[in-house]
């Protein structure tokens, strides 16, 4: 199969017109890259905008048509749990704030057109977590099965309780507290994202676009999962395209200094603009740039791979090494070093099994296999 | 790591696989739809991997990759056919959301078609793989690809997958058809994997419109009884059988009430697959 340049999903991307050039055989690459990295929708829209979407080869145009439908379903669904989620959550927290996709969809923002979610996620006030999640079991939400460990994990030291799932409906809802894990010290105070909630027109919060983008940021880059990694630097582009006014660019600069998160911020306007070649303001890299002098290179040399697709077809020259920088240094943000130890001999000790037993001696119970 | 390419209408699948079982049973069952050619274009990427290590030798075991995804957890390696089968069905199903897609077996005269959407158990697959073998042309075995515009099935032309018992009466039926091996003590039992019959390999692309909509239950010992179904009930039993119903919204509800309502529908308790076959076609297909 053709390999797939990440020049040419970025160029597709910004110059949709392309796609009437393409050969079967090339699209066969880029579909299943897109699909791989959760954009068939998002490309599909784009296409679509500059109106060729119906002259594009047929095979593409059947497997976009595909994701566009999927985008929508999930739409629906977002749509449709907040509807009943946000007055149902509200009763006990002074804020229900939709955060990332499910945010971008509610809000309409472009950056939520076609865009596809795991998950819907909510910040809610850490007071009132354990009543939420005990009206939320009573509606039909639980916890998936996870081990001890990990639970442990959740409870005491990260931002968020684990993840609950309507038994009927499927959809997940990942309950936050804070933006980033206590345990890493770096947790800000919630209050300056509270001062930035906004309410769409059917009445659900969502955080003003700066700090929006700022969380995007964050979430991007006090990470150390790069999965979706090309396709939330491309959230960040869109973001900041739309956005692109002058005090946008104050507000973002200052919640970063009052959150402590300007390294963050400094890391998706670099990395956007070197990949997606977005217009960031002189001025305002120039300002991040000078408190953290001297230290891209080993940070250009992860997130360089890291940002790109992680498909075989297209990953770039020692991006399994960068991959596992990335890994180490996501852990090692989130976590001091006394409570990392710990956490990899726990973690280590099933890596080893899982390499010598096979893949799958924790996993539980089968799927549905028809 | 084997490149194959298997070409069945309207999905083309790109297959690796590092089993030579499944080679062979996959020549068996799909002939010269296999090939090796890897030039034309693939729908999906998926990968059947003999699990390495200290596994090839303790209880060895194969995953099933869809592209970079593992929808399921590994099976036995003797299991591994069947897998590749389902892992097929799980492709379709979790990625071609512009049709809408029912658990059922759907068989056809000419351009009449028939579904008969059912739980495991039901007798199901043995009907159908009596009607296949006997003058009807399958359309598919596990599920029905409705167009939304037209109502018509698209054929999707598989193997039939036959459990436990029915895997002798199918050998003793057909003596000369293609059977891939038996994978043992699966969630669903021994099963068995049957080629259908050349004619409905050959009418794979001809579309098939729906004048029936059928619920077998095999209930041994007992003449044939027909209950006439109600419009809603036979909505409620085709919508509960849908596996992406969901997904297709509103598109998938104007579907399944349009499909009622263009069908007879019956609930049928059988023993004998004859008076099974009269039936349909007596009072199913000669009156649409």
């Amino acid at each position: 199969m053709l390999k797939v340049s990440p020049k040419l999903l970025v160029q597709l991307y910004q110059q949709p017109e392309l796609a009437l050039q393409y050969s079967d055989l090339q699209w066969q690459s880029i579909i299943l890259v897109l699909r791989h990295q959760q954009l068939l929708p998002r490309y599909a829209k784009r296409i679509m905008s500059i109106g060729i979407f119906e002259q594009i080869s047929t095979y593409a145009r059947h497997h976009f048509t595909n994701g566009l439908i999927l985008a929508e379903r999930q739409r629906q669904q977002i749509v449709f749990e907040a509807m009943k989620l946000s007055p149902d959550i509200r009763k006990r927290s002074e804020y229900a704030v939709y955060l990332k996709g499910a945010a971008y969809v509610l809000a309409d923002h472009p950056v939520g057109d076609g865009r596809i979610c795991s998950d819907i996620d909510i910040l809610v006030d850490k007071c009132a977590l354990q009543s939420i999640e005990q009206d939320l079991c009573f509606e039909g939400w639980f916890t998936e099965e996870i081990n001890d460990y990990d639970d442990k994990y959740y409870r005491e030291w990260a931002h968020e309780i684990p993840p609950l799932q309507h038994h009927l409906r499927g959809t997940v809802i990942d309950v936050h507290h804070n933006i980033v894990p206590l345990v890493s010290g770096k947790a800000p105070d919630v209050s300056i994202l509270i001062t930035e909630i906004r309410e769409t027109q059917a009445g659900h919060q969502v955080l003003s676009p700066a700090a929006m983008t700022l969380h995007s940021a964050v979430h991007l880059f006090f990470n150390e999962d790069y999965k979706n990694g090309f396709r939330d630097l491309l959230d960040l582009h869109i973001l900041m395209s739309v956005e692109n006014s002058e005090q946008y660019w104050k507000a973002l600069l200052s919640l970063a200094a009052e959150s402590g998160f300007e390294l963050e911020l400094l890391l998706a306007c670099r990395h956007a603009k070197r990949i997606w070649n977005t217009t960031v303001p002189n001025d305002v890299e120039k300002k991040l740039n000078l408190k953290f002098l001297d230290f891209h290179r080993v940070n250009d040399f992860i997130f360089e791979r890291v940002l790109l697709p992680q498909h075989p077809l297209c990953s770039p020259n020692y991006s399994a090494l960068a991959e596992f920088l990335a890994w180490a240094r996501g852990h090692h943000k989130k976590m001091p070093m006394r409570i990392l130890f710990y956490h990899f001999s726990v973690k280590g000790f099933r890596l080893f099994a899982e390499k010598l037993i096979g893949k799958h001696i924790f996993t539980k119970q089968n799927n549905m296999i028809r | 790591m084997e490149q194959l390419s298997l070409n069945l209408h309207p999905f083309r699948f790109g297959i690796e696989c590092n089993i030579p079982a499944v080679r062979t049973n996959l020549e068996k069952i799909y002939g010269s739809r296999l090939s090796e050619d890897m030039s034309s274009i693939q729908d999906y990427s998926i990968r059947l991997d003999g699990v390495g290590g200290m596994r090839r030798f303790i209880r060895p075991q194969v995953r099933f990759f869809c592209d970079q995804k593992e929808p399921f957890k590994p099976l036995n390696l003797g299991q591994a056919y069947a897998f590749l089968e389902w892992g097929m069905n799980w492709t379709i199903a979790a990625h071609e959301v512009q049709n809408v897609i029912i658990h059922s077996a759907v068989l056809a005269k000419g351009d009449k078609a028939i579904l008969f959407p059912a739980p495991p158990g039901s007798g199901k697959s043995t009907i159908t793989a009596y009607l296949a073998f006997n003058g009807w042309r399958l359309l598919s075995d596990e599920m029905a690809l409705i167009n939304p515009n037209t109502l018509e099935v698209t054929p999707f032309v598989r193997p039939i997958c036959l459990k436990n018992q029915s895997i002798d009466l199918a050998r003793n039926w057909f003596p000369e058809a293609h059977f891939s091996t038996i994978a043992k003590d699966t969630h669903k039992g021994d099963v068995i994997h049957l080629s259908p019959p050349e004619c409905s390999w050959e009418q794979s692309t001809v579309p098939a419109k729906i004048v029936g909509v059928v619920f077998p239950k095999y209930m041994p010992n007992n003449d044939l009884t027909i209950y006439q179904l109600s419009k809603l009930e036979a909505f409620a039993e085709l919508a509960n059988n849908a596996f992406n119903y969901g997904v297709a919204g509103k598109t998938g509800f104007e579907t399944l009430t349009k499909v009622i309502d263009q069908s007879s529908c019956f609930e049928i308790h059988h023993s004998q697959l004859s008076d099974v076959k009269e039936f349909l076609e007596q009072d199913i297909i000669q009156h649409a």
